[in-house]
């Protein structure tokens, strides 16, 4: 039997908060109810088009590619007409469009980026409502048929179901016109409406007249009726409303789901032609989105791109391979012969010079951000991250930074014969360089010619809970006790616990939450709207504009391609990751301050990356803010690997991943390298001989990526495209069914090599088992050499290396607070932010009569120059908290103040201050809680030094009324207004005598400087509650002299809690207290009875078991209480959560 | 409902006769002539009064109009139209 219907207008979740199903989920539905093709037409964009396309390809479907485009039609005004008249301005309104070919689709393409060109105009550059004119629309009609849009907001339906039948059908003569008969449809929908056959009968009557078919449409907005809800409460979000109050917007019912072909054409059976149109139409949209897209990228034409590679190569290989690296220069040689050999089979010559020439920009921009001075001069601009790290090429063009002969890197990984898809070459960039390196891409290769990658942000628990709690009226406050409770990761179906732990079981059984529990569960994991990638680009040969629609980004200066990597790599788009990376910046900012403080210039290629203090450190798990190796995992792991090299380093990076974990490869290899140490005669017991070649340097154990692809050529004789299949299963989103179909294949061929069933099995298991995400050894490489050299300097300058990280927040396992408190317990000086000492940045500052010049000194920096050339100065650096730390003051207010003290000298008081800085009264309220006003009060004119005598809240001060006296001067002073023009400047005029003020106390000042700048350099918290707590609770020190199995309650700060997928519902909390911090391991049972404690309380006890393994010490927990304190809650630092 | 306060055009229970489909064939005995629109109302589906309604704007034989819906409990009330 024949299909009678065909579906050609249906929005899927890119429609974002109106459609409410995945592309794939739509696909499937479609393929299910025997669609033979199915059009997705989502609002103003193609974001979903791609994935639609593969998806539908999948199921046997044709997928047609359109969208509901937003138009206005602004028609001329009489000037007797009111510009608020609505019914002047007919619009904006909605047009479906369907590619019919190549053509139509560019002409799609540029329509729709024309659409997004002004949507950022504002100020604030907010994403406004997308549209184009009809004129646009007449102007790219070729290649595109017109439905005439839908029926509430349709351009014909919607303008005649308010009211303006003349006005509907003169857009529909001017739609014919500038589409054609053959291409202009009259579009009926029944939407089970009231007014559906009035509007139909009409819009047939309209087709009639003009000559032109109607189409039937079924607008779908979800995969199936029981998504219809969701689609409900999208509306309201979007609105901004409530459920109850976005009645008049919504659908009104559940008819937008997905029908059957059968239904739909039942459905219409009033119009048997506008259902049979629908096959006829669908037949001429034969445009294909996954074959037709005609890119390139530049470079990729030029017959000359193989000549200039192994050029350029092989007079970088004699500087390489020179002096101490001679004697690989054989082996080198052949590699890169070998490499060049396979990119030219591929046709990938013009890719790398493209990088290289990338590479070279980088530079240009490095020079220029870092200052000819600088530094950090000494630093590549970037480094190279990824498999791409294990190609020579890489490595000779610059792209890498680790020599993959003398790191035996595995480059087919990367780079093979058989490989289908572009291959990734992923480049890390301090931040600073990647923001002025991304603009300038843009200008290099065309504004028209490059785009960065879009991302979408999906729905995750904590902010479905917010959107649709508020979209079902919930009570705020029970909103935010659950938001607060739930994981970040957590998958849905655990909502329900999270909610009884957060508002009981009473509340949690109401009708209100048990239909935010079910719509959460479905709504988690759609995209809810287009944000960037970090730092994905694409460039084109032709105008991006012709292949995929490019819209103005967030951030000034950018913009995005409508798709996201994997739609990017599915067009075949060169991707080029520009990527920012928190930590190289720290590097950098460290170096920069190193040079600044000490005058010393520091190369980090060049360090000893032998160095005895370092690797002591990192195997004593004294990690804290280094590279990769920071995290609670980590620290528990380095004292049982022990790490002693470089290349230790990099294993042991690669091995606290879900991969290795889940693969099982983490205990062997802990446990042979011990047996290792205390016998180096040990024999690995590898699974089968045939693994010792490719798992030796891992101790037979599978650790990175590249591993699976050597372990499945070796075992089972697998070719490198089908190992490198394998892989790419792994690598994708639900990949459970893509990795079982290599699995008869790999039995198959180990058996056929001589490998037991048995064995074959377990390997296969590892191998399965591995799936979750591992790093290939390059990127490991790459990343352990950057943890070393964060270790180094957190050894060798601390004070410097503390203030780059403060500086480079947030980022990191740490919070800022965890990070200071840290330092100071290995003896770094801190000091709190200071009106007269402080930057905007945190700055490393000499002891002295400090940075900040009065106005009675000389300009000279003779002093100052004096003071830190003072040997004794060297050991004294002390780290001053940055003016920008104050939460919520006004960052160029805070330049201002400090360039006019910098310009006029040290402020002399509060009402100097007010009257020379610019900054209003809330800025400098907020640094008078934050106490940066502490060292002007009590001084006199005469005694200009006399508050340089103390960093913090001293005695003296709080004896004077502390934080509140400076405070009261604030309020009593006149204070500088914000005008149009600038600042109006407040006059010099002293404040009165205060009144007595009671001082805040040690309490009270801790809790100013947690809610002002989200850390307390005084007395720890878990410090002055000590009195409160009892005898019995133990402190962090205390806990290296408990023996193992001995019952202990602790108490602290909750630095870090984190929930792995692949720890068994196993919660691990880091607490802090006045002496250190201590790890909890919660086990599930604990966890479910004390839900709400674990996941939202910043201050904890908890009672258990103290266990001892191989110089880590872990706290099994039994009980968990909260330990309230007024305020506390409010302003501690929340901690990290990672995981579930 | 506040006692002593009766609300206005409230829907009442009237007698369909319908054919298979579902589609009234009579209301209160009266004959259906055409069915002029047909529509759906689903909301409040998020409370415990959810509303699902299946309308009908019918003409009758006798000339006049009317308004009648089927609830989820397939029971059918006349509306003003």
């Amino acid at each position: 039997m024949s299909v009678p219907y065909v579906e050609l207008h249906a929005h899927s979740a890119f429609s974002f908060l109106d459609g409410a199903s995945t592309p794939m989920e739509l696909a499937a539905a479609a393929a299910e109810v025997g669609y033979p093709a199915f059009a997705l037409t989502d609002h103003d964009g193609v974001w979903g088009s791609m994935e639609f396309a593969h998806a539908c390809r999948g199921f046997g479907v044709h997928p047609i590619t359109g969208v509901e485009l937003t138009v206005t039609n602004h028609r001329p005004r009489s000037r007797f007409e009111p510009d608020s008249d609505p019914n002047l301005d007919h619009g904006p309104f909605h047009l479906t469009l369907l590619v019919e070919d190549a053509a139509g689709y560019r002409n799609l393409c540029r329509l729709l980026s024309e659409a997004h060109s002004h949507t950022r105009d504002n100020t604030g550059r907010t994403a406004g409502q997308p549209s184009v004119t009809l004129e646009q629309v007449e102007a790219r009609a070729a290649g595109l048929v017109c439905l005439s849009g839908c029926a509430g907001s349709g351009a014909v339906a919607g303008t005649w179901a308010r009211g303006d039948p003349a006005e509907a059908a003169s857009l529909a003569r001017r739609l014919l016109d500038a589409f054609g008969r053959d291409r202009f449809r009259i579009e009926l929908q029944r939407p089970y409406w009231r007014r559906d056959r009035a509007r139909n009968r009409w819009l047939t009557g309209l087709a009639e007249r003009l000559g032109v078919p109607c189409v039937a449409t079924g607008n779908v907005h979800s995969h199936a009726r029981g998504r219809a809800r969701l689609q409900d409460a999208f509306v309201a979000i979007r609105l901004g409303t409530t459920l109850e109050a976005s009645e008049p917007r919504r659908r009104g019912n559940s008819s937008s789901a997905l029908a059957s072909p059968a239904a739909m054409a039942k459905r219409f059976a009033d119009h048997p032609a506008a259902v049979a149109e629908t096959l006829r139409l669908a037949e001429t949209l034969r445009f294909d989105l996954t074959a037709e897209l005609g890119y390139r990228y530049p470079g990729s034409e030029n017959p000359g791109a193989d000549r200039e590679l192994a050029e350029l190569c092989r007079a970088r290989l004699d500087e390489r391979y020179s002096g101490p690296k001679a004697g690989r220069r054989g082996e080198a040689a052949s590699r890169l012969e070998a490499e060049l050999a396979t990119i030219g089979k591929l046709g990938l010559a013009g890719f790398f010079l493209l990088h290289r020439d990338l590479l070279e920009l980088a530079r240009e921009v490095a020079c220029e951000v870092r200052g000819p001075e600088s530094a950090r001069g000494v630093l590549p601009p970037g480094r190279g991250r990824g498999s791409s790290v294990s190609s020579i090429v890489c490595y000779l063009t610059g792209l890498s930074h680790i020599d993959p002969v003398e790191n035996g890197l595995f480059a087919g990984r990367f780079l093979n014969d058989e490989a289908t898809a572009m291959p990734d070459i992923d480049l890390d960039f301090p931040r600073d360089i990647r923001e002025t390196l991304i603009p300038r891409v843009h200008t290099r290769y065309g504004a028209d010619r490059s785009a960065l990658v879009a991302a979408f942000p999906t729905y995750r628990p904590r902010g479905a809970v917010r959107d649709l709690g508020k979209a079902l009226a919930l009570p705020p406050a029970e909103i935010e006790r659950v938001a607060k409770t739930v994981g970040f990761h957590e998958r849905g179906g655990e909502l329900e616990r999270d909610v009884v732990a957060a508002i009981g079981r009473e509340r949690t059984a109401s009708r209100g939450w048990q239909v935010l529990i079910g719509l959460a569960a479905e709504a988690i994991g759609l995209p809810r709207h287009a944000s960037q990638h970090p730092g994905g680009m694409v460039i084109s040969t032709q105008p991006l504009l012709d292949v995929c629609p490019v819209v103005p980004a967030a951030m000034q200066g950018r913009q995005i391609v409508q798709w996201d990597k994997d739609s990017c790599a599915d067009a075949g788009f060169l991707k080029i990751d520009l990527l920012g990376l928190g930590m190289l910046s720290a590097v950098e900012r460290c170096v920069e301050e190193i040079g600044r403080t000490r005058g010393e210039r520091v190369d980090l290629s060049r360090i000893d990356f032998t160095d005895a203090a370092t690797f002591e450190s990192i195997r004593a798990a004294e990690t804290t803010g280094v590279f990769q190796i920071e995290s609670r995992a980590q620290m528990q792991m380095l004292p049982r690997t022990r790490p002693r090299t470089l290349d230790d380093l990099t294993v042991q990076v690669a091995l606290v991943r879900p991969g290795p974990i889940q693969g099982g490869a983490v205990h062997p290899y802990i446990e042979r390298r011990k047996r290792q140490r205390e016998d180096p005669g040990f024999e690995i017991p590898y699974e089968h001989p045939l693994l010792e070649p490719v798992l030796r340097e891992t101790l037979g154990t599978i650790v990175y990526q590249e591993q699976v692809i050597e372990v499945s050529m070796a075992l089972a004789g697998f070719s490198s495209a089908e190992a490198e299949g394998l892989r790419r299963a792994m690598s994708r989103k639900r990949s459970e069914a893509a990795i079982e179909e290599h699995h008869d294949r790999f039995l198959v061929g180990a058996v056929g090599n001589g490998v037991p069933l048995e064995t074959a099995e377990r390997v296969w298991r590892q191998i399965q088992g591995f799936s979750g995400f591992g790093f290939p050894k390059a990127h490991s490489a790459a990343f352990g050499l950057l943890a070393y050299q964060s270790a180094w300097l957190r050894i060798h300058y601390a004070p410097e290396f503390l203030c780059a990280l403060l500086n480079e927040q947030p980022m990191g396992f740490y919070p800022p607070d965890a990070l200071a408190h840290e330092a100071q317990r290995r003896g770094v000086r801190l000091a709190p932010p200071d009106v007269n000492r402080s930057r905007v940045l945190c700055h490393v500052e000499t002891p002295g009569p400090g940075a900040a010049r009065s106005r009675f000194e000389s300009n000279s920096d003779s002093n100052l120059d004096r003071a830190r050339s003072a040997p004794e100065v060297r050991g004294g650096l002390i780290v001053r908290i940055g003016l920008g730390y104050v939460k919520g003051a006004r960052e160029e207010e805070m330049e201002a103040l400090v360039a006019e003290r910098e310009r006029g000298g040290a402020y002399l008081g509060v009402a100097d201050l007010a009257s020379r800085a610019g900054a209003g009264r809330d800025g400098l309220e907020r640094l008078a809680w934050a106490g940066a006003l502490d060292s002007l009060r009590g001084e006199t004119p005469n005694d200009p030094w006399s508050r340089f005598e103390s960093h913090s809240g001293s005695k003296l001060d709080r004896a004077a009324g502390g934080r509140r006296r400076a405070l009261w001067e604030v309020g009593t002073v006149g204070t500088a207004r914000r005008l149009e023009e600038g600042a109006q400047m407040a006059l010099p005029l002293e404040a009165p005598p205060a009144p007595g003020l009671e001082p805040l106390g040690e309490w009270g000042e801790a809790i100013a400087d947690y809610r002002m700048t989200g850390m307390t350099l005084g007395e720890h918290p878990m410090g002055l509650m000590r009195h409160e707590l009892g005898d019995e609770l133990a402190r962090s020190s205390d806990l290296e002299r408990i023996e193992d199995g001995t019952a202990v309650e602790v108490a602290g700060m909750v630095v870090a809690r984190q929930r792995p997928e692949t720890a068994k519902g196993i919660v691990f909390m880091l607490l802090e207290d006045e002496r250190g911090t201590v790890n909890l391991i919660v086990p599930p049972p604990v966890y479910e009875r004390h839900r709400a404690a674990v996941r939202a309380s910043p201050l904890i006890r908890a009672r258990g078991r103290l266990e001892r393994r191989e110089g880590t010490i872990n706290v099994l927990v039994s009980e968990v209480a909260e330990l309230r304190r007024t305020q506390m809650d409010d302003v501690a630092p929340p901690g990290h959560s990672f995981g579930r | 409902m506040t006692p002593g306060i009766r609300r206005l055009y409230a829907p009442r229970r009237v007698a369909v006769e319908v054919d298979a489909e579902g589609i009234p064939l009579a209301v209160a005995g009266v004959e259906v002539v055409a069915v002029r629109e047909e529509w759906l109302v689903e909301d409040r589906w998020w409370t415990l009064r959810r509303i699902w309604r299946h309308y009908f704007e019918l003409a009758l034989i006798d000339g006049s109009d009317a308004v009648v819906f089927r609830d989820s409990g397939a029971r059918w009330y006349r509306q003003r139209a």
